[in-house]
This record gives structure tokens, C-alpha cells and sequence, in this order.
């Protein structure tokens, strides 16, 4: 006899109010400008976030247990409608500069939104895989919807490796339903203590598969050869969207997927801490070399990929504080430079880093401004990417991997001089004529980056206002669910 | 307990800091006065907390779920240190103003430093100290890029590689510090009663010790120092912060001793040969210098092995007189920074074989030398205090070593006198330009560090009274020795 599900809608309110705005930008698109939609979707997103204040603490699920407003969920979903808020506000006044300001450019973002939002609040892989395809299928658009070949390229080589990595995910999502029986996280998670030895292997190789996959979205080396020439390629807005909102997005499902579900499971610990070390050493010494600024921080990204995957190295407890704190941090600071950067380029390109000399001088608050970001970045203190790097370092630390705290220290060496030198750069007094955009400095950009800066400043010196909401441990003890 | 004096540590930490903004905002005409006053008010606050015998310990949980406190306390050594700091930082501020035109930001960034500063002198925290010890680097850095000069882009990277090299490891370490022994919270009281045993507690100290032996500097870990002198502004005020921020001799004594007493002990005669070559090599490098501020990073790098030859004796009498120079150390090598700003702006060069300068300004070459000479070890001078004390001391743990870092004195005679006596005597070159003589605030840029390192090398008590309880508390954690 068909069962009637249990569809609570109550639960999904956050990601209904986000689906809302994307498809009022789809229809509305007709009748209305492109900004007026824009500030639209920003009131959905603020709404949305407002509904995860609300679901608090109740504890919700829906679809028996695929669905799940859980804290995890709504601290996760927090920081993604963080870094699109910062998004929307950025391209308020770069789209029409990157020749993207149309609807459906936000119909698109929105769509990709809630995909983001659907993988944090994931119960069971066949919903994490909806959102997962959701998300990705809508950031190839992104990618690609400027009319420019470099916009194309970038669009394609994204689709093509993206849809390889879905693949490799997928397999690995059978093979572990094959070993366990069942998608649903707490059901795994309770099956893969009393396996039998032959679904052993099964179960590993599926684990291995799937961080392949994910090892391509959240690109750990060697599956992140896409991401500079994406993030480099794309508008960067979208460089902004993708490395910051869509990032997290693709943590959220590796927390939900290792530190929950898979737990238990042997294995892909070590392997993880292999393409950690890997991702490390790639993306610090790439980045060293780089001279066009927006292509650094692509690759700043894919460095930082490495630090925030340490926290998965830790216990699901000190783990998944670690990450929660981080990677609202991260959005903040990666998406205030990019915003800087979209700001004040002369085209989509970005621009060299010796162009940056002087900035202070000419562009004061966006100079300091970008400074802090990259103080941040290179972990300094008073700055939030400081406590950042130290959870990730004491997470992997307490869990016995001890050499892979003093890689990333050394790797820190790196990152910081590649953080600095354009930071002092900006202040070393130049004469030679302005090589940025002149009229980049406008309210909602620099709406956006005063966010990013003071979200780093005061969660630097008071890091417990956020990271009292993600340090429960029950929190992160319960990434599966029930 | 009065609750005012709990909060002056804070207070003093702070205050240069608030200073700081504040100079974003003053108009430009007060900018001098506004800068000079906060720096003379932490000063006061100083001598409040050393009049009122130093500080109680001051807790606050600053991210309870972490166990990172805000622990301060300025007493014994901490305060000696923080008194200085905040003397040389108003010193800084005086010739600053002075000499830098349009010296806004300077100013601003001069104070931003002092609070890191103060602040790792005053940290009980481990983490507390870290932020502080990272908070200094900043301004450092910013001083640097903003008025240094054409290599500043290598300098800066070098300095701040090295700088983040050591103090990573130190992270890690400190992670491992409260991990491995169980500690409830990073504060210094909580993690002695935790101790880490065996094996561990040697490769955490190693940890600790690379980013102190970068802020040492120690051979070889030293290759920052030289350049970063040299490309810092003319005026020698970034010097004299740069000075200042040589914090790893202080490091080494108030975390690493107390919390690897057995690793220290283990190291010791490594380290004290480390440190007595560091003395000797940076002596015989500065023989071979012909600018001034090379020359003086190398002096400064020379009496850092000193220091550090003291602290790694793990004697009371060498750890004192390691403490007493450490604190001395940035009154004379600060002074003189700024003394060769004022040659330089004088004559146009930093060269040591300008010649003559002694016959146009008397009390210039006059005041330098003095300087030297505290810098020489003289006695009646607060610096042959400290290095009589570190020498004595050492001899008594390893003979050999310290014969070895003694020669430095006499070295350090040599490649002192050779340059001052190259730059202030010798003949005027004919057609040079007339040099003009210490005018106004000049007099006391230089005179009130010499008065003060005179008072201490000749009344040297009330220094001593204040370090010496605080070392013996330090020293007794290794069971005495």
C-alpha cells in the first residue's frame, strides 16, 4: 500500500523563501528591471535568513528524516545566504560592467542558491545529490553567461570536469548504498559498525569515490586543475559566487556525508589527509607565483580549501566547530576582496598585482579595507581568519595529525607572502597614473565590503559571538541525524 | 584589592592603541601633541602600576569554549620591560614628529606597536601572547612599506617569512602545549599545574623556540635583521621599534623555561653554543660594515646572543643580567638608531667614512659616544651591568662558552671605536657641508636615555629589585639548579 509521506513543509521554509525569489526573477524578468528583481531576491534572502532564526532550536525534520533544519543545517545555511547577500550586493553595481545584467543572471544565482541550501539541510544522499546538481548545473550557467570566450571557456571547462565529478560522486553514492542498504545518514551511519566483511570493501571504495567527487567541487588537489581558470575566467562576481557560497555549499555536503554518515567508516581518513597535504602544497606554492591578482586569489581559494578541509580531519565535535567558524569567516573575507576587486578592475580579467601600488593613496577605505582581507586571509591576528586557521590546526592536532598541523604552518609561510606583498603594495607611496577603475566606489559594493570587514574585525576580537552558536558539540555529534 | 589598579595593565595596553585611531581623526596642526601626550599618558600609567609595587593578575575569559583567556599582569620583569617600551615608543614619537614631515601615519603606527608590544610583555596567556606577539608585526610591516626604501619589497618579505616561520611552529606548539598535558585553559597558571612530559615536551619546546629564536635573533635564524634596518626609514624610528619588538630573549624566559624545564635543561649546551657564536659572528660581521644601521643591527645582534647566552644558562645571576640588558639593550641601540637619523639628516649619508663630524657638532658626536660606550659595556653604565652579570653567571655553568662570547667585548670595543672614530674624527673632507648641532627636542631625544642608562648602571637597585623575584620564581620551577 502507498504511503502517504510526511511532508512538513515548515522545515524547507528557508529554501522555499530563496526558490521564491528565483522564480520571481524568472517570471517577473518580463515586466521588470533587472535591479528592481535584485533588490527583490535580496529580501528573500534576508527573509530567508530571518525563517532560519525562527526554525531554532526546533529541531525539524521533514520527509521522514531527509530533510533536516537541524543546527548544523541552519548555521550552515546562515553563512551560504551570507555570501550571497555580499554576491547580490556586488553585482548591484558590477553585472552591467561584466555584461550580465539581466534576469536571468539572478533567476540563475537564486536557483544555485537553493540548491546550496538544500545540500545543508540534507538528510539522505539523494537529497544531497538534488542539491548538489541543482547548485552545479546553475553555476555552469553562471559561469558562462557573459557573451566573452574567456567567459566560455571558463563556462565549459567547469561543465565538463564539474559533470565528471558528479559522475564519480554518483558511482560512489551506489557503491555505498550497495554496501549499507539505504541512503538515509542515520541508517548508514548505524550500519557501517556492523558490516560484514565483505561489504567492507564496498563501502570504501564507495567512501573513496565520493571523496573524489567532492574532491572535484570543493577542489582538493589534484581534482582542482578547473578552478583558476574558472574563478580567473568568469566574471568576478560569479568568481565570487563560486568560490565563496558554492564552496560552502560543497563542505556542508562533505560534513553531512564524512563526519556524519560515513563517520565510522574506514579508510578515507588517511586518503583525505593525503590530498589535504597535496592541496596545500599545490595551492600555497601556485599562488606564489601568480601575478594577476584575481588569478592568486583563485588560487587562494584552492589553498584554502586545504585549511578548511583539516577540520574534516578532526573529530565530527572539534571538526565541525572548526569548519562552522571558518567558513563564515572565509566567505567574509574571500568575498569582500573579490568585491574590491570587481570594484575597481578595468575588465573581467582583474588586474596585475603591481597595478595595486599606491592604492592607499588613491582609494584609502577600499586599500585598508583589502588589506584587512588579506590580513585575514594569512591568519593574522587581530583578524577572524587567525582563530580560523588556529581551530583547523588544533582540530587536525587532537586527532593525531600532528604533521599535517605542521605542513599547514609551513605552507602558512608561503601564504603569507603572497598575502602581503600586494597588501604593502597598496601602501607604498606611487606615482605613475591610476591603472583601476576610477568609479568603482559605490554604496552597495561598498555596502557589501564594510560587512566583510567587520564581520573579520569583530569576530577576530570577539570570535564567541559566532563561535558560541557553532561550538555545541551536540551539534556536530548529530550530522547524520537520529 | 583597588579595582583601578587591576585595569591599569589594561589600561597601558590599550590606551597607544586608542591613541592610534584617534590621530585617524585629529586635525593635522595637533597631531604631534595629541601623539606625544597619549605616549607620555601610558608611560604614566607605567610608573603607577611599578609605584604601586606592579599588578595584580588580571583574568577575564575571553572565548570560554576555547579556554583562551585575557590574562595580564605587569610586575618584575614584564613591567621593566613595558616601562622601556613605552619610554623609547615616546622617544620615537618626539624625533618622529620632529623629523618626518607629514608624520601622521608614522606616528599612528608607532603607537598601534607599542600596544602589541606592551601587550606581549603583559600576556599570562599563551594565545593571548601569540595575538599580541602578531599584533606588533603589523605596524612593523606597515612602517616598512610605507616609508622604507627601494629593497623595502625584499626586506618586508623576508622579515615577515621569518617572522610567520617561527611563530606558526610556536602555534602548533602551543596547541600541542595544552592538548598533551590536559590544561583547562591556555593561561600561564592553568598550563604549569599540566606540564607535557618526555620526548613531547622536546619537540613542542623546539616548536616554541624557532619563532623565539627569529625575534631573538639567534644565528641562524637572524638573515631578516640586517636588511630590515637597512631599509627603514633614515630617522631610525622604525628601528627603534623594530628594537624593541626583539622580544624572543623575554619569550624564552617567561613560557618556555617554566613550561619545558626539562627540555631546557637538555638543550642547554646547544643552545648556550648557539648563542655564544651568535655573539661572536654578528661581532666580528659588524668589524666589516660601512653603514651605520647595518653596523647597529649587527651590534644589536651581538648583544642578543648575549642575552640569549644568559637566559639558556638557566643561572640566577645570568638570567638576571640577561634581563637587565634586554631592557638597557633598547635604551642605548634605540638611542643610537636615532642618532644616526640625526647624522644622516645632517650630512645626507649613512656611510661610516663621512670623517670630522666631531669638530662642527661637539655634543652630537659627544652624546653618541656615551652611547657606545653604554653599548661597550662600560662600567657605570647600565650595560656592562647586564653583561657582567650574564658572563659571570655562564662561566659558572660552562667556562668555555662564555670565554668564547667574552671576546665579543673586546670585538665590540673594535668595531665600535673603528666606526665612530672614522665617522666623528679624522678630517672634515674639504667642501662638505657645515654640520649643524643638536638643536632643541634633539638634546633630549638623546640625553634622556643616557641619563637613564647612567642612574642604572650606577644605581642599579631598584632594577634589580624588581627583576630579581621575578626570575627567581621563573628559575624555580626547575627544581632548583
Amino acid at each position: 500500500m502507498l504511503q502517504v509521506p510526511e511532508a512538513s513543509l515548515t522545515p524547507l521554509l528557508p529554501i522555499l523563501l530563496v526558490l521564491a525569489g528565483a522564480i520571481s526573477s524568472t517570471l517577473l524578468g518580463f515586466w521588470l528591471s533587472r535591479r528592481t528583481l535584485t533588490f527583490i531576491n535580496i529580501g528573500a534572502v534576508v527573509a530567508s535568513a530571518v525563517s532560519l532564526g525562527w526554525l531554532w532550536n526546533r529541531d525539524l525534520s521533514s520527509f521522514g528524516g531527509s530533510l533536516r533544519a537541524d543546527h548544523a543545517a541552519l548555521l550552515l545555511g546562515f553563512v551560504i545566504l551570507a555570501g550571497t547577500l555580499m554576491t547580490l550586493l556586488v553585482t548591484l553595481d558590477t553585472a552591467w560592467r561584466a555584461r550580465v545584467s539581466f534576469p536571468e543572471f539572478d533567476a540563475m544565482l537564486m536557483y544555485a542558491v537553493t540548491g546550496c541550501l538544500l545540500i545543508a539541510f540534507s538528510g539522505d544522499l539523494i537529497v544531497m545529490l538534488i542539491g548538489l546538481e541543482i547548485m552545479s548545473l546553475s553555476s555552469y550557467v553562471l559561469a558562462t553567461l557573459q557573451g566573452s570566450r574567456r567567459a566560455e571557456e571558463s563556462g565549459l571547462k567547469y561543465f565538463l570536469l564539474g559533470a565528471a565529478g558528479s559522475a564519480v560522486l554518483i558511482y560512489g553514492l551506489a557503491f555505498v548504498y550497495g554496501a549499507t542498504g539505504s541512503l538515509n545518514y542515520a541508517a548508514i551511519a548505524e550500519k557501517t559498525g556492523t558490516l560484514n566483511p565483505d561489504n567492507v570493501g564496498i563501502l570504501v571504495g564507495g567512501a573513496l569515490l565520493m571523496l573524489c567527487g567532492f574532491g572535484f567541487k570543493v577542489a582538493l588537489a589534484p581534482f582542482h586543475q578547473w578552478t583558476p581558470d574558472v574563478y580567473g575566467g568568469a566574471p568576478t562576481s560569479v568568481s565570487l559566487f563560486l568560490s565563496t557560497v558554492v564552496k560552502v555549499a560543497a563542505f556542508a555536503g562533505m560534513l553531512r556525508v564524512f563526519s556524519g554518515a560515513l563517520e565510522n567508516a574506514p579508510g578515507w581518513h588517511s586518503v583525505l589527509a593525503v590530498l589535504i597535504a597535496a592541496t596545500l602544497i599545490v595551492g600555497n606554492l601556485a599562488a606564489l607565483r601568480q601575478t594577476n591578482f584575481k588569478r592568486m586569489l583563485a588560487y587562494s581559494a584552492v589553498a584554502h580549501t586545504g585549511f578548511l578541509g583539516m577540520a574534516l580531519l578532526g573529530t565530527p565535535a572539534a571538526g565541525g566547530a572548526a569548519l562552522g567558524y571558518y567558513l563564515l569567516v572565509y566567505t567574509l573575507m574571500t568575498a569582500a576582496a573579490l568585491a574590491i576587486v570587481a570594484a575597481l578592475q578595468r575588465s573581467e580579467e582583474g588586474f596585475s598585482i603591481t597595478d595595486m601600488r599606491g592604492l592607499y593613496y588613491r582609494h584609502p577605505g577600499y586599500a585598508v579595507a583589502l588589506a584587512v582581507c588579506l590580513a585575514s586571509l594569512a591568519g593574522l591576528p587581530p583578524f577572524a581568519g587567525f582563530f580560523g586557521k588556529y581551530l583547523v590546526f588544533q582540530a587536525a592536532f587532537q586527532n593525531g595529525y600532528a604533521w599535517i598541523s605542521v605542513l599547514a604552518a609551513l605552507t602558512s609561510v608561503a601564504a603569507l607572502v603572497y598575502y602581503l606583498r600586494p597588501a604593502m603594495l597598496m601602501f607604498m607611496p606611487d606615482r605613475t597614473p591610476a591603472r583601476e577603475y576610477g568609479l568603482g566606489q559605490r554604496a552597495p559594493t561598498t555596502l557589501a565590503v564594510a560587512l566583510g570587514v567587520a564581520g573579520v574585525t569583530v569576530l577576530g576580537l570577539l570570535p564567541n559571538l559566532w563561535y558560541a552558536f557553532v561550538a555545541h558539540p551536540d551539534i556536530w555529534g548529530m550530522l547524520a541525524g537520529r | 584589592m583597588n579595582s583601578f589598579t587591576d585595569w591599569l595593565p589594561t589600561l597601558m595596553i590599550f590606551l597607544p592603541l586608542a591613541g592610534s585611531l584617534l590621530l585617524l581623526v585629529t586635525p593635522k596642526t595637533f597631531r604631534d601633541e595629541v601623539a606625544g601626550f597619549i605616549a607620555a599618558l601610558t608611560l604614566g600609567a607605567g610608573l603607577a602600576i611599578w609605584r604601586g609595587g606592579g599588578s595584580e593578575l588580571f583574568r577575564w575569559d575571553w572565548i570560554p569554549p576555547l579556554g583562551i583567556t585575557y590574562s595580564v599582569q605587569l610586575g618584575g620583569v614584564s613591567l621593566a620591560l613595558a616601562l622601556v617600551t613605552a619610554l623609547m615608543s615616546f622617544i620615537a614619537i618626539l624625533y618622529a614628529a620632529r623629523r618626518i614631515p607629514n608624520p601622521g601615519p608614522m606616528l599612528s603606527l608607532i603607537l598601534a606597536m607599542e600596544t602589541g608590544l606592551i601587550g606581549i610583555f603583559a600576556a599570562q596567556d599563551l594565545m593571548l601572547f601569540y595575538v599580541f606577539f602578531e599584533d606588533a608585526l603589523i605596524p612593523a610591516l606597515l612602517m616598512l612599506a610605507m616609508y622604507g626604501k627601494n629593497g623595502r619589497m625584499a626586506a618586508l618579505v623576508k622579515f615577515a617569512a621569518y617572522t610567520l616561520f617561527g611563530s606558526l611552529l610556536m602555534l602548533v606548539s602551543i596547541i600541542g602545549v595544552r592538548y598533551l598535558g590536559g590544561s583547562p585553559s591556555f593561561a600561564m597558571t592553568d598550563l604549569k599545574q599540566h606540564l607535557v612530559t618526555g620526548s613531547a615536551q622536546t619537540w613542542l619546546y623546539l616548536g616554541f623556540l624557532t619563532a623565539m629564536a627569529v625575534k631573538l635573533p639567534m644565528w641562524p635564524l637572524h638573515a631578516w635583521l640586517p636588511d630590515f634596518h637597512e631599509q627603514n626609514h633614515d630617522s631610525g624610528v622604525p628601528d627603534v621599534m623594530g628594537t624593541l619588538y626583539k622580544v624572543g630573549g623575554y619569550g624564552i624566559f617567561t613560557f618556555a623555561i617554566p613550561l619545558f624545564p626539562d627540555a631546557s635543561l637538555e638543550l642547554r649546551p646547544i643552545l648556550m653554543g648557539l648563542a655564544a657564536f651568535t655573539a661572536l659572528y654578528a661581532a666580528w660581521i659588524a668589524f666589516r660594515q660601512t653603514d651605520w644601521k647595518r653596523l647597529l643591527a649587527y651590534a644589536g645582534l651581538s648583544h642578543m646572543g648575549f642575552v640569549a647566552l644568559g637566559v639558556f644558562s638557566l643561572n640566577e645571576t645570568a638570567v638576571i643580567g640577561a634581563m637587565y640588558l634586554l631592557a638597557f639593550q633598547n635604551l642605548y641601540t634605540g638611542a643610537l638608531f636615532l642618532s644616526v637619523g640625526m647624522l644622516q639628516e645632517r650630512i645626507g649619508s649613512l656611510d661610516t667614512r663621512v670623517g670630522g663630524v666631531m669638530t662642527q657638532a661637539g655634543a652630537l658626536g659627544g652624546l653618541t659616544m656615551a652611547l657606545w660606550f653604554a653599548s661597550i659595556a662600560v662600567p657605570g653604565l647600565a650595560g656592562f651591568i647586564g653583561e657582567f652579570s650574564i658572563l659571570l653567571g655562564a662561566y659558572q655553568v660552562s667556562p668555555w662558552l662564555t670565554f668564547i662570547a667574552g671576546i665579543t667585548t673586546i670585538a665590540a670595543a673594535a668595531y665600535a671605536l673603528t666606526a665612530f672614530q672614522h665617522t666623528f674624527w679624522q678630517a672634515r673632507p674639504a667642501g662638505s657641508v657645515t654640520v649643524r648641532d643638536l638643536v632643541h627636542t634633539e638634546w633630549l631625544i638623546l640625553g634622556i636615555p643616557l641619563a637613564i642608562l647612567v642612574l642604572f648602571g650606577v644605581y642599579s637597585t631598584p632594577a634589580l629589585n624588581l627583576m630579581q623575584p621575578a626570575v627567581r620564581a621563573v628559575l624555580s620551577a626547575l627544581g632548583g639548579n
